[in-house]
C-alpha cells in the first residue's frame, strides 16, 4: 500500500514537472519572438555602438581599433565640457519646473469638470506638436525680428536679446522646453491623483486638515511614485534635448545652448567622427541610466525611512 | 535576422536597378532656395531627353548633409551612383571614382586646386567666389563714399563710420553659421592671399591663431562690434532674415559669397547694389577665398560606373547644363556667360582682377568641424570675449581635436 502510494506520488511529481516544462516551453515559446526583435533592435545596435565607441570609424572606412581614446578625448575636448554644462543646467533646472508646474497644475485642475478638462487638453496640447515645429514658432516669436521686438520697435525699445544673449538665450530656451512639456507631466499626475481614495481626503477634511495640509501630508505623498517616474523620464528626457535647439537657438548664441546631444549629432557626426561621437553617445547613455538609478535609489530610501 | 532586415531595407530603399527599361541613376543632391527639387528634375530631364533609356533619380538629403546621406546608403550596402556637394579628403577618396583618366576633366574649374595626391576624384561646374562686400548704392552716396577707394581694413571701417553718421547699420550680420562664415569670407582673404600654406601649416601643427595674421583681423572685428557697427541684436537673425534685412535697405553692407546674386535679383534690387571685393591689410586686391561649385563625384560602389561617369561629363561640360547650374546659384566659369544682372557682371569682373581663387582642400582644409568652432568664437566676441581669448579658444580647440 504505501509502495503504491509512493508509485503515485512519484507519477505526480513526474506529471507536474512534465507541466511545469510544457508551460515553461510555451512561455519562452511566447517570449521568443520579443526576446528576438528586443536582441535584435536593441542590444546589438548597442553592442555595436559600445564597440565602434573604441574605434577611430570615420563613417566610411574601416574602424580601426583605438582602445579607450575616445573617451579621454572627451575629457579634453572643450565642446563636451562646455555642452555639459549647458545639458546639465537645462535638465536640471527644466526638471525642477516641469515637475513643480506640472504638480501644481494638476493639483489645481483635480476636480472633474468641463473647464478643467479644457485647462488640462490646453496643457498637454505642445506635447503633440513636434518639438522641431516648436522652436520654429518660438523663434519667429522671440528673434530679433520676431513678434515680440516688432512689436517693441513700433514703441521705440531696443531688441530683448531672448535669442541673442547669451543668458536671455538658454533662459528663453529652457521656459520653451518646459512650456512644451509639462503637459505630460499634468496627464501623469491627474491620472495619479484619480487614485487617492476620496475617504481619506473626507476623513482628512472632517479631521480639519486645510487644502494645503491635505495635498502636502496626503496627495502628494501618495502619488510620490508617479513624481519618481515622470522625474526620472524628464531628466533623461532633457539630457538629450536636441529638436528644440537646433529649431529655437540653433546652439547659439556662441554655444551658450549647445547641448550635448546637439554636439554629437550636428558636430561629431558631421564631421564624420563617427567613433568618436558615438563614445559620446555611449557616455551619455550611462549618463542617463545613472542619474535615473540614483533618483530611483534616493527615492526607495525616502519611502523606505518614511514608512519606517 | 539582422541580414534580413538589411536586405529587406535595400529592397525597400530601391537600389540601383538595371531594369529592362534602362538604368536608373541614383544622384544625391542639395536642395537650397535656388537648388530647387524642380530645378534639378528640369534639368536631368534634358539628359533623359539624350539619352534614351536612363533615368535620373534625385535622392535628397532631408536635413542631413549629402556626406551623412552617402554614409547612411553605404552603410545600408545600397549605394547611389552619383552625389553632388561630397568633397572627398584623403581620408575618404577610396570611396570615389578616380576620374583622373578622363581627358574632359582638366578643362573643368579648380580641377588641379582639388586633387587628392595628384588623382582627380571630383570635378565641378563652376566657382564661388566669397571674398565680396555688398552694399547700398543709396546708402554710400548718401555717406559720401566711394566704394573703389576702400582697399584697406582702416578704410574699411572709416566707411562704416560715416554709414553710421548718415543713420544706416554699417554692416549686416546674421545668427546661425552666418557669423563665422561672414569673418572666414574677411579674414580668410587676406591671411591665404599673405600665405596660401597657412592652413596647411596648422594642420601640421605649425604656427597658431594668436600669432597668426588672423588676430588683428579679430581686432578689427572686435573694434566694430564696440562701435555699434554690427549690431549684437543681428545674433538673433536668420540667414534668410539677415539677407532680408540688406536688401531691404535697413543696413549699407553685407559680406557674403557670389550666390546672393541670384537672391539679390529675385528681389529686383541688384541694380540697387553694388559689390566690392574684401579690403585686407595686406596686399590689394586680394585672392578670392572660394571654392568649386557643384562638385560631382562618382560613387565607388555605383552598380552603373561607366553611365555615371558619363552623366558626370555632360553635368560638368554640356554648354546648356553649364550655364543653367551656373546661372541658378550665381556662380561663375571662365569662358561662359550667361545673361547677368549688373551685380553678377560686377562680381565676374571681381572674379576676372583676383590673383588667385584661395580654396580649402586637400592639405589645407580644415579640420572637421572648424566652422562651428570659428562660428562659436567670433559670436563669443559679441558677448564679451577679447579677440586673444576667441584666437586661444582656436587654437585650444584646434589642438585638442588634432
Amino acid at each position: 500500500m504505501v509502495e503504491l502510494a509512493k508509485l503515485n506520488a512519484g507519477l505526480n511529481d513526474r506529471s507536474r514537472r512534465q507541466a511545469r516544462l510544457r508551460e515553461s516551453a510555451v512561455s519562452l515559446g511566447m517570449m521568443g519572438p520579443a526576446v528576438l526583435l528586443y536582441t535584435v533592435m536593441t542590444v546589438v545596435p548597442v553592442g555595436v555602438a559600445v564597440y565602434l565607441s573604441f574605434t577611430d570609424w570615420d563613417g566610411f572606412s574601416t574602424a580601426s581599433f583605438t582602445g579607450l581614446d575616445n573617451y579621454k578625448h572627451l575629457f579634453d575636448d572643450p565642446s563636451s565640457s562646455d555642452a555639459w554644462y549647458v545639458t546639465a543646467l537645462i535638465a536640471a533646472v527644466g526638471t525642477v519646473l516641469m515637475v513643480g508646474l506640472g504638480l501644481v497644475y494638476a493639483l489645481a485642475l483635480k476636480g472633474r469638470s468641463r473647464s478643467n478638462s479644457f485647462f488640462r487638453a490646453v496643457a498637454y496640447f505642445p506635447h503633440v506638436i513636434s518639438a522641431l515645429i516648436l522652436g520654429y514658432l518660438w523663434a519667429a516669436i522671440l528673434g530679433t525680428n520676431g513678434a515680440i521686438n516688432n512689436t517693441l520697435a513700433k514703441f521705440g525699445i531696443e531688441p530683448v536679446g531672448f535669442l541673442f544673449d547669451e543668458q536671455f538665450a538658454l533662459i528663453s530656451l529652457i521656459a520653451v522646453i518646459v512650456w512644451a512639456g509639462f503637459g505630460f507631466n499634468v496627464v501623469l499626475f491627474v491620472a495619479a491623483l484619480q487614485t487617492v481614495p476620496a475617504e481619506l481626503l473626507e476623513a482628512a477634511a472632517i479631521d480639519g486638515a486645510s487644502k494645503r495640509q491635505i495635498n502636502l501630508r496626503i496627495v502628494i505623498p501618495m502619488i510620490s511614485p508617479v513624481v519618481t517616474v515622470a522625474t526620472v523620464l524628464n531628466l533623461v528626457g532633457l539630457i538629450r534635448a536636441y529638436d528644440i535647439v537646433v529649431s529655437l537657438t540653433g546652439g547659439g548664441p556662441a554655444g551658450s545652448t549647445q547641448t550635448f546631444t546637439y554636439l554629437i549629432l550636428a558636430r561629431s557626426f558631421e564631421g564624420t567622427k563617427v567613433g568618436y561621437a558615438t563614445a559620446q553617445a555611449v557616455f551619455l547613455m550611462v549618463v542617463s541610466a545613472v542619474l535615473a538609478l540614483l533618483v530611483t535609489a534616493l527615492r526607495n530610501r525616502q519611502d523606505q525611512a518614511a514608512t519606517s | 535576422m539582422a541580414p534580413l532586415v538589411m536586405a529587406s531595407a535595400v529592397a525597400c530603399g530601391g537600389g540601383s536597378d538595371q531594369a529592362s527599361e534602362g538604368t536608373t541613376l541614383r544622384v544625391i543632391v542639395n536642395i537650397t532656395p535656388n537648388l530647387t527639387e524642380k530645378y534639378w528634375n528640369d534639368l536631368f530631364a534634358n539628359y533623359e531627353k539624350a539619352n534614351p533609356g536612363v533615368h535620373v533619380k534625385l535622392e535628397l538629403t532631408g536635413t542631413i548633409s549629402a556626406d551623412a546621406k552617402l554614409r547612411q546608403d553605404l552603410a545600408a550596402g545600397d549605394p547611389p551612383d552619383v552625389s553632388l556637394q561630397i568633397v572627398p579628403t584623403a581620408d575618404t577618396a577610396s570611396l570615389f571614382t578616380d576620374l583622373s583618366d578622363q581627358p574632359w576633366l582638366a578643362k573643368t574649374p579648380l580641377a588641379d586646386q582639388y586633387t587628392i595626391d595628384g588623382k582627380h576624384y571630383v570635378v565641378g561646374v563652376g566657382e564661388q567666389i566669397q571674398s565680396l562686400v555688398f552694399y547700398s548704392k543709396a546708402a554710400f552716396e548718401k555717406a559720401g563714399l566711394d566704394a573703389s577707394k576702400i582697399q584697406t581694413m582702416d578704410q574699411f571701417t572709416a566707411a562704416m563710420g560715416d554709414l553710421k553718421d548718415a543713420g544706416y547699420k554699417p554692416l549686416q550680420s546674421a545668427g546661425q553659421w552666418v557669423t563665422g562664415s561672414q569673418f572666414s569670407m574677411m579674414a580668410d582673404a587676406g591671411v591665404l592671399t599673405a600665405d596660401p600654406e597657412w592652413t596647411a601649416k596648422r594642420n601640421k601643427g605649425e604656427g597658431s591663431f594668436a600669432k597668426s595674421g588672423y588676430l588683428p583681423y579679430l581686432q578689427h572685428y572686435k573694434n566694430w562690434i564696440d562701435k555699434g557697427y554690427l549690431e549684437k541684436s543681428a545674433l538673433g537673425l536668420t540667414y534668410a532674415d539677415g539677407q532680408t534685412a540688406f536688401l531691404n535697405g535697413k543696413s549699407a553692407m553685407y559680406i557674403m559669397g557670389s550666390f546672393f546674386v541670384p537672391a539679390a535679383d529675385a528681389a529686383k534690387k541688384s541694380d540697387d547694389l553694388g559689390v566690392f571685393t574684401m579690403p585686407t591689410d595686406g596686399a590689394h586686391p586680394s585672392g578670392q577665398f572660394g571654392n568649386m561649385s557643384n562638385p560631382y563625384v562618382v560613387v565607388n560602389k555605383s552598380h552603373h560606373k561607366a553611365e555615371a561617369i558619363k552623366f558626370v561629363k555632360w553635368a560638368t561640360t554640356d554648354p546648356e547644363a553649364i550655364k543653367s547650374q551656373l546661372a541658378s546659384d550665381g556662380n561663375l566659369r571662365e569662358g561662359f556667360t550667361y545673361p547677368m544682372s549688373s551685380l553678377g557682371t560686377s562680381v565676374q569682373q571681381i572674379l576676372d582682377k583676383a590673383p588667385s581663387v584661395l580654396v580649402q582642400s586637400g592639405d589645407s582644409k580644415p579640420i572637421a568641424g572648424f566652422s562651428d568652432e570659428l562660428n562659436k568664437q567670433i559670436q563669443s566676441l559679441y558677448t564679451g570675449s577679447s579677440p586673444a581669448d576667441a584666437a586661444d579658444g582656436l587654437d585650444k580647440w584646434w589642438n585638442s581635436q588634432s
